[in-house]
This record gives C-alpha cells, structure tokens and sequence, in this order.
C-alpha cells in the first residue's frame, strides 16, 4: 500500500513538474536572434535592419504576440564570419534564443546560418543578398527577401519597360554597359544582366570590373565612355559607386540615363553628389515606403510607426524589408503553433500569399530551396533631392512621373 | 589620341595624389626606421578634422588645411614622444606600436560616426578644368601641385638647413650623426611631426575628392608603401617620382589592359624594381640596409 502510494505521488510530481516546466516556458518570451554588424563601419545598416525587426515585433506584442508568448529580440554583434558563428553560439547557448534572424552581409549569414543548424534553429534571413546561400540546402535557412538574381532581373526589366521607352529606344536598338565591383556579389548579377540583355536583344558594348577600394576610376570611367553606352548600369557599394559618380561628372560623360543597383539611394550618395547631379538617375534598391498602399499595403503604417519610434524618416529601405521578413516569420510561428525548426519548415513551404500583400510588395512562396519567389526590388528615381518610386507601375503614387533621365 | 592624353592626365593627376601620401611616409620610413601602418589613418584623421572644419566651422577646405597641419604635427610629435620613443631600441615594438595605433584611430572614428560615409558638399569638387577636349578635376590639380610644390619645399629644407642636414645625417648614419653631436632624439622628433603634418596636408587636399570613412586610409597606404620602396627610402624626389610612375602605370594599365588588373601590374613592377635596385631608384645604395643593423 505505501509502495502504491509512493510510486502515485511519484507520478504526480513529475507531471506537476513537467506542467510547471511547460508554463514556465509558455511564459516565456520567444526569443529571436538578430545577427548583423551592430559596431564597425558597416553599423549603420545593421542598426537600421533590427529598427525593422523591432517595429514588427511591437507590431505583434501589441496583439497579444504569437502562440500565447511575446517575442523578443536579442542583438548579436557579427561583422565577419567568424563573429557570426560567436554571436549564435552565445546567443543559442546562453540566452536561448529560439530563432535566428539577419543579415545583411551575406558572408556572415552563411557561417551564422550554419552555426545556428548545430543548435537546430532556423535562420530566417530577410536581407543577405548571396544567390548561394539558398543553393547551399541548409534545411534551417530560408530567405524571405529578395536575392542578388532579382536585382539583375529587376534591372533589366526596368531597363526594357522603364527607360527605353522614355529614351524613345527600342530594346534592339540600346546599347548598354555594365559596371560592378569585382567580388563574387557585383560579378554574380553582372554576368546575369548580361544574359538577360544579350536574350532581349540590347547590345551590351561593354562589362567593366572594378575594386570598389579603388581611389580612381577614371580608367574605368574613360572605358565606358569610348564605348558611347545609352544606359550605364553599376553594381558596388557606396564609396566606390559615389567616386564613379564624381569621375563620370568630371570626364564629362554624359549617358542618357544611368541605373544603380543595391546601393545610391541614401543620403550617403545625396551627400557626395548633390542633388543637383544626382536628378533622374534611377537605383534598383530595396522598396521604399513611399509606394502606393495598392501595391504595398501598410507601407504608410509602417513608415508613421518608424518615425513615431526613432523621430526620423528611415536612413535605408533595408529596415522595411527587415520588418515585412519579421513578419513573415511570426506568421510562420502561427501557423506551425510551435517553434521547432522542422515544424517552422513544413509551416513555410505551406505559405502563399500573392504579391503586393505586404508593406514591400512582396508576397510569400517559398521554393524547394526555400527562397522567396515573391520578393522583387523596387526602382526609385532621384527628383529635386529625394528618392521616388518610378517602377514597377502599380507601385508608382499617381503624381509621381519619370524625369530627366538625360544628363546635362 | 585625346582619350591617350586623357588617361595620361589623370594618371599624373593620381600620381600626384600618391606622392603627396608617400613623401611624409617616407621621411618617417627613411629617418625614424619605422613601418608607420598608421600613417593612412593619420590622413584619415585629417580629413575628418577638415570634414568638421568645414562642415561645423564653416572653414573652406583650403583655409582648414592650415589648422589641421599644424594640428597634426603636434599630434604626430606627441605620438613619436609618448608611443615610439619609448620603444627606441625594440624595431619589432615600434611596428606593433603603430599597428595598434592603426586600429586605436580606426576603431575611435567608427565609434564616433557608427559607420556613416561623409562627403563635402559637391561643390568644392565640381570644378573641372576643360582644354581642347582634355578634361582635369580641379581638386586633383591643386593636390598635383601641392605634392609638386612640398616636394620641392622638402628637398631645400634637407639640403639648406640646419635641421633639415640633421636630418640627412640621421639618414645616412644614426650612430655617426650622434657623434657629430646631432640631438637624434630631438630629429626623430621633428621628422615624425614633420611626416604627420605632411599626411595631414594630405588629408586635408583629399577631403574634397573622396567619401570619407573610418577604413580610407588602407586605401591609400597600400600604394604608399609601394611608392616609397619604388622611389628609394629616405629620398624626397624617390617618393616624387614614385608616386608618378605608379598613378601613370595605373591608369594606363586600368585603361588598355583591365582596371580589375591594374594594381597587380604596378606590384609586378615594383617587385622586378625590388630585385634589380633593392634601395628603390632614386634611394641610396645600401640604405635599404642600414635600418637592419644594430643602432644605439
């Protein structure tokens, strides 16, 4: 009778421990690790892509967070690759952080990505460029932003529906020269562009490669020019691009219109040049907030919460697509009821929203390699000192029209 | 013909720029015997004084040049007083030394700005001088001259005066000029403010030309070190001339073969340089030496 009793308080006990261990960690906040350069010189961006995160984290907080648990967002420091295997050992180790979340530099996304599999945590990343880090076939990465092929391929659509036209050019009759840094980043959507133009029928008259540490670029400048391109496209960073800029100006080269991509549309670049010489020069970027609420409903909201919070406009559109990746992934948590990385998964490959479903115009479908097929740069024009954006057409306020694509 | 003259403009234009950051390299290198790898962040930290000069002080450029030089001689004698010198007879040291400097200015600028790139505002650089189809920025010119006119200015202080001869001495023999009663203290002294307020002038020329961040002095030092083993250690004209056979070989290297080639071309000269003249072309025979053996 006593041994009956002993082994049913037994029983008992462990089921109230097991019950007290699931509603301490029901209580518990979900924590998400957010891996980016948050010291260094590539700080800024790596600020402005957590402010993202945390507006939709408070987005979510604010109803009662995701499967009865608020969210939090713990800040992993990570400027190389191995800061960014450091900064997910300590964050899943020690503060037991339940996702991971990043990056903007590629190369640290793909150590942190791989660290965080040891811990058996996705790694939802919202702003790493690199096409290899989905090939890799991690089965915890996915990527909800947009990748290094859809800013090539942005680029020339643009190119073809956008500024031939304006230009008064048929596609067959455009010459055109593609600039980029010469790492795996600018060289991968250089060679893409380049396929895409030559399947159109553009003839592309030359492709330059540069080092984007570079202190001159005449070379560079004084090659295109003797190519007498009409549309001068560049990938690169912001010093190297603003320093192509100034060249261009001083050579006196004039194509009639010039495109940027991933970077030049930032006060950086406002700063260099002036606004005066950056008028009508279009970017491929990250989508702006200033696009029509048809095409990315809750942009508005989303820009009045980031100025409500930080008491200025956003320094990059980095942090918008940051913010719609955040959500994505709270809804990923919501619809798999749990936080485990392989039921997150099966949640993911399940969702499938059309286009212009969020404040970017993104919408959601991952494919086999979980890539977002539903997340596209936006192109903005630089007009009177400001960016705006010009393509894709629903995405364009009705006010808003393509200027002086010619330079002076 | 004008896209040739074209290119042959803006490599002496480049040329200049290079010379203008390896002459106070090199004076430092030449003398003082040490690898200064912070003598890049010294031009770094110029041009942020001269940023904020003009920006916050509303000084134009060319009038803060003459704040932020003297500045930086002050600051670059303090550092040779208070870092180097302690470490007079330990060479090794004096390279960590300046190492750790190196990331001490890099990482204190990143800590200040949080990463932001800076620029003045366009229209000191929008100037462009344009003659029968050949195009020159204004700011490359006036750092073109600058380098030419400090390069001269240089080469008379060593050779009519008597700090200038003390430094001479130094060069040639450390040991020797002690002797002769020359306070060698008091010339590395000298010659490592000289050196910073050379890479402030520097600094400051370049603000207008470029988008200021905390890692732009790696940028320049790369091709300064190159320069000042190219033109000869210790020789004002080495470092001159240097600087212009590398701006030269780099643009017409970038323009006719490819400008993701262009850097390699000029180390595969300066290493067949190497080789063949280990003391530079312009530099002393055997002064590539001296700095290895043991000086008191």
């Amino acid at each position: 009778m006593t041994r009956k009793l002993s082994s049913r308080f037994s029983i008992a006990a462990l089921l109230f421990a097991a019950s007290m261990s699931l509603a301490w960690s029901q209580a518990q906040p979900i924590r998400i690790g957010a891996i980016n350069p948050f010291s260094g010189p590539l700080a800024l961006y790596g600020d402005e892509v957590a402010r993202g995160y945390q507006l939709a984290i408070d987005e979510a907080n604010a109803k009662g967070g995701v499967i009865g648990r608020k969210l939090e967002l713990l800040r992993g420091d990570a400027s190389s690759p191995p800061q960014g295997i450091a900064a997910v050992e300590k964050l899943a180790g020690q503060d037991k952080c339940e996702f991971f979340v990043g990056t903007y530099i590629s190369a640290v996304s793909n150590t942190a990505s791989d660290a965080a599999l040891r811990y058996n945590r996705i790694y939802w990343d919202t702003n790493a460029l690199a096409g290899d880090l989905t090939e890799r076939g991690l089965p915890n990465f996915i990527r909800s932003g947009p990748y290094a092929d859809s800013f090539a391929v942005v680029s020339a659509d643009a190119v073809n529906e956008l500024l031939a036209p304006a230009l008064k050019k048929d596609i067959k009759a455009l010459k055109v020269w593609i600039e980029h840094e010469d790492s795996i980043f600018g060289t991968s959507i250089a060679q893409l562009q380049k396929t895409l133009f030559e399947k159109m029928g553009a003839k592309v008259v030359g492709v330059g490669a540069h080092n984007f540490r570079a202190i001159d670029l005449t070379d560079s400048i004084l090659r295109a020019k003797s190519a007498e391109p009409d549309i001068w496209i560049e990938t690169g960073y912001v010093p190297d691009g603003s320093l192509l800029l100034r060249t261009m100006r001083d050579q006196g080269f004039k194509p009639q219109a010039i495109m940027m991509l991933a970077t030049g549309d930032t006060f950086e670049t406002l700063d260099a040049l002036g606004a005066k010489y950056l008028e009508g020069i279009t970017v491929v970027g990250y989508p702006h907030p200033d696009q029509t609420e048809t095409y990315g409903p809750g942009a508005s909201a989303y820009l009045a919460a980031y100025k409500d919070k930080y008491n200025r406009e956003p320094i990059a559109p980095q942090s918008m697509t940051a913010y719609v990746g955040m959500q994505m992934l709270i809804e990923a948590i919501a619809a798999a009821g749990d936080t485990s990385m392989e039921k997150i998964r099966a949640a993911a490959a399940k969702m499938d929203k059309p286009s212009k479903k969020y404040a970017t115009g993104f919408g959601v479908k991952f494919d086999d390699k979980f890539q977002n097929t539903r997340a596209f740069p936006t192109v903005v024009q630089w007009q009177s000192g400001k960016v705006v954006t010009v393509y894709p057409k629903d995405a364009v306020q009705p006010n808003v029209k393509l200027v002086n694509l010619a330079r002076e | 013909m004008e896209t040739f003259f074209n290119i042959l403009i803006s490599g002496i234009l480049l040329g200049g720029i290079y010379s203008l950051v390896s002459i106070g390299l090199n004076l430092i290198f030449g003398v003082v015997r040490i690898v200064n790898f912070a003598q890049g962040e010294i031009v770094m930290l110029a041009m942020y004084a001269t940023y904020f000069c003009t920006t916050y002080l509303g000084i134009n450029p060319y009038i803060a040049l003459f704040l932020v030089a003297p500045l930086m001689f002050l600051f670059g004698a303090a550092v040779q007083r208070i870092v180097l010198q302690p470490l007079q007879n330990e060479p090794m040291m004096q390279i960590f030394a300046t190492f750790g400097l190196l990331i001490l200015f890099e990482n204190s600028v990143l800590a200040l700005t949080r990463g932001e790139a800076h620029s003045l505002s366009g229209a000191y650089s929008s100037m462009v001088i344009s003659l029968f189809g050949l195009k020159a920025s204004g700011v490359r010119i006036v750092v073109f001259l600058a380098a030419t006119g400090i390069a001269f200015a240089l080469m008379f202080f060593l050779q009519n005066t008597m700090p200038g001869k003390a430094i001479r001495a130094v060069i040639q023999d450390r040991q020797s000029a002690r002797l002769m009663g020359i306070n060698v203290e008091r010339t590395y002294l000298l010659t490592f403010g000289l050196g910073t307020a050379l890479a402030g002038v520097a600094g400051a020329l370049l603000t207008p030309i470029y988008t200021l961040s905390p890692y732009i002095g790696g940028n320049f030092i790369l091709a300064a070190f190159a320069v000042v083993v190219l033109g000869g250690l210790g020789s004002v004209p080495g470092a001159y001339f240097g600087g212009l056979i590398v701006g030269l070989i780099e643009s017409f290297s970038g323009y006719y073969v490819d400008p993701a080639l262009k850097q390699a071309i000029w180390f595969i000269i300066f290493v067949a340089v190497l080789v063949v003249r280990p003391s530079g072309l312009m530099g002393q025979v055997g002064a590539e030496e001296v700095g290895l053996r043991e000086q008191s």
